[in-house]
């Protein structure tokens, strides 16, 4: 049980982490809340399926087609419906959340409301101390933990990253340094909506695939960035774990856990908003001009 | 000349902040651009490098406010107020805006290489990196630090140093004096001396008039969006009228 409850929070942690971070990094250069950012988890999870199973091509093929393809996906969004009225923050939002709700919506149309699965890339499990666990869980576990540092490398070490954090803190003055913005902006959607698609890919056969099968991570997304600090990614990863074991926790431990874990999530939520709003890592967004 | 600007008139809505400027920087002065707060001393430079029209095209569709912009902007005599702000630095036209401004969050050698974002890594930007750090040996220092934990002055070094690895033909400094004590201030000042003598050109913003005249070779001074005097730092202080009026001394 405490070793399940390890590795499930590790993975949910992980899996949080990834799409806490990919959300905070479009927050943060193009101030978009991206409510559809994990329906476009969702989306390559559904590619994932159509994919492997419908068409029958092989898993890998399936899911490197899928990232592709979600991600292109997001940059027609985000250069149709939201860089035309990206300084109007509140269309934008409303913009994210149509999204969502009209991926939800052709999903739930083309495939109905049904439990969809992916099968597994590996087979068989292992026992450590009378627990089972799979080798589909470490691989996710290993992925995107090695996800994870390969971000934090592209962000502290590349020049690309250099000029994304740049542009995070001050779009003005990254301007100046000669950094293009508005193409920051465009490669940020790309990773973010890469992180998520891979998270995806990642975690498919380990879950359900339905069409609201985005709103639990956006929830636990939202408490964990909100928990972490509006904008900061260090604040993300932490809060992501914090977040993951608490919800393996609830889940394992509790009689009727998995029903309560939403509200969890929204109560850690509501009390950091009440106690300390700026969260662990709080930012204080540079003001501009 | 290296900066010609004509006729430039920025209007923010139905204010007109500047109107009608013009101005020139030769290739090796060191120019400054004086008046009071809410002059438009800030806005020029926004304008010349850029950052108004980047304002205007952001501003689209929001209810902001219709920002216009007019006259003509050359550096070494090629038209730029088409070029965006981003494209403008490859030139060689660097500005340092007002408050400094450094990436708070980021280390003070992030931001240095933030500076020198469009040369490439650091490999091929060791001698400028080894030039800022000979002008402002205190960065060096203090490389590893977070910029936002450093001191007024340090951050104006940064700033300054931050601008100088962008490789600038024409340097404009906006008021890298304000809200630093009177020693730091003459320390800024010489550094900007030298920074000049290393042939940069370099177009200053500044209220302290007193300091900047003795160490330039023209001077305009802005008043509500115009040029009202420009000339000599002595012929300036000479007229009763604009000693009074403009330069409140
Ligand atoms: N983005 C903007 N929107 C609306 N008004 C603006 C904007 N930028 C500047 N202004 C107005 O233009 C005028 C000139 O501002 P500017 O910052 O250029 O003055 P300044 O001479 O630099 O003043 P200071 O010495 O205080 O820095 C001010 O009245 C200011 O309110
Ligand atoms: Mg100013």
């Amino acid at each position: 049980m405490l070793l399940d409850i390890i590795i499930d929070g590790l993975i949910k942690g992980s899996v949080y982490a990834l799409l806490a971070i990919g959300f905070s990094l479009v927050l943060g250069v193009a101030r978009i809340i991206n409510i559809a950012h994990t329906a476009l988890f969702m989306t390559a999870a559904y590619l994932i399926y159509i994919g492997s199973k419908l068409m029958g091509l092989p898993l890998l093929l399936a899911m490197a087609a899928a990232v592709v393809l979600t991600v292109l996906l997001g940059l027609v969004v985000y250069r149709l419906f939201i860089q035309p009225i990206q300084e109007h923050e509140a269309a934008v939002l409303i913009a994210t959340i149509a999204v969502a709700m009209m991926l939800q919506e052709v999903f739930l149309m083309s495939f109905g409301g049904h439990y969809l699965g992916v099968p597994p890339l590996v087979d068989g499990y292992l026992t450590i101390m009378g627990a089972k666990i799979t080798y589909q869980h470490l691989l996710a576990l290993g992925l995107s933990l090695v996800m994870l540092v390969g971000v934090r490398f592209f962000l502290m070490q590349t020049r690309l990253g250099l000029a994304l954090r740049s542009t995070a803190q001050d779009r003005e003055v990254a301007n100046l340094m000669g950094m293009d913005v508005n193409r920051v902006a465009l490669l940020t959607v790309a990773v973010s909506v890469g992180l998520a698609a891979m998270t995806g890919a990642i975690v498919v056969p380990l879950i359900t695939v339905e069409p609201t099968m985005w709103m639990h991570p956006l929830i636990m997304m939202l408490a964990i960035v909100v928990l972490g600090g509006l904008g900061s990614i260090e604040g993300s990863f932490v809060g992501a774990y914090i977040l993951g074991f608490a919800e393996s926790l609830v889940v394992f431990m509790l009689p009727m856990g998995s029903f309560l874990k939403d509200s969890v999530a929204l109560s850690v939520m509501i009390l950091v908003l009440l106690i300390r709003p700026e969260g662990l890592f709080g930012v204080s967004f540079e003001e501009e001009r | 000349m290296l900066l010609e600007v004509n006729n430039l008139t920025v209007c923010y809505d139905k204010a007109m902040i500047l109107n009608g400027i013009s101005l020139k920087v030769d290739t090796g002065e060191l120019v400054s651009l004086v008046g009071p707060n809410g002059a438009g001393k800030s806005t020029v430079l926004r304008a010349i490098t850029g950052l108004v029209a980047w304002e205007k095209r952001m501003k689209r569709g929001t209810t902001g406010g219709e920002v216009t912009i007019e006259g003509d902007v050359l550096f070494e005599g090629k038209p730029i107020s088409q070029t965006p702000a981003h494209e403008i630095v490859r030139l060689g036209l660097v500005h340092c805006p007002e408050r400094r401004r450094p990436f708070r969050e980021m280390s003070v050698q992030d931001n240095l290489m933030a500076g020198a974002y469009l040369f490439g890594g650091k490999g091929q930007v060791q001698d400028d990196l080894d030039k800022v750090f000979q002008l402002f040996p205190v960065l060096k220092k203090r490389l590893g630090q977070v910029s936002g934990t450093l001191s007024g002055g340090e951050q104006q070094m940064l700033a300054v140093g931050r601008a100088l690895m962008s490789r600038p033909k024409l340097l404009c400094i906006d008021e890298p004096s304000t809200g630093l004590a009177p020693l730091m201030r003459q320390e800024v000042f010489n550094k900007i001396v030298e920074i000049r003598r290393t042939g940069v050109t370099i177009l200053l913003v500044e209220q302290e008039v007193a300091s900047v005249f003795s160490l330039t070779d023209r001077n305009y001074v802005l008043s509500s969006g115009r040029i009202i005097a420009q000339g000599k730092g002595d012929d300036l202080l000479q007229d009763e009228v604009i000693r009074k009026t403009y330069l409140g001394l």
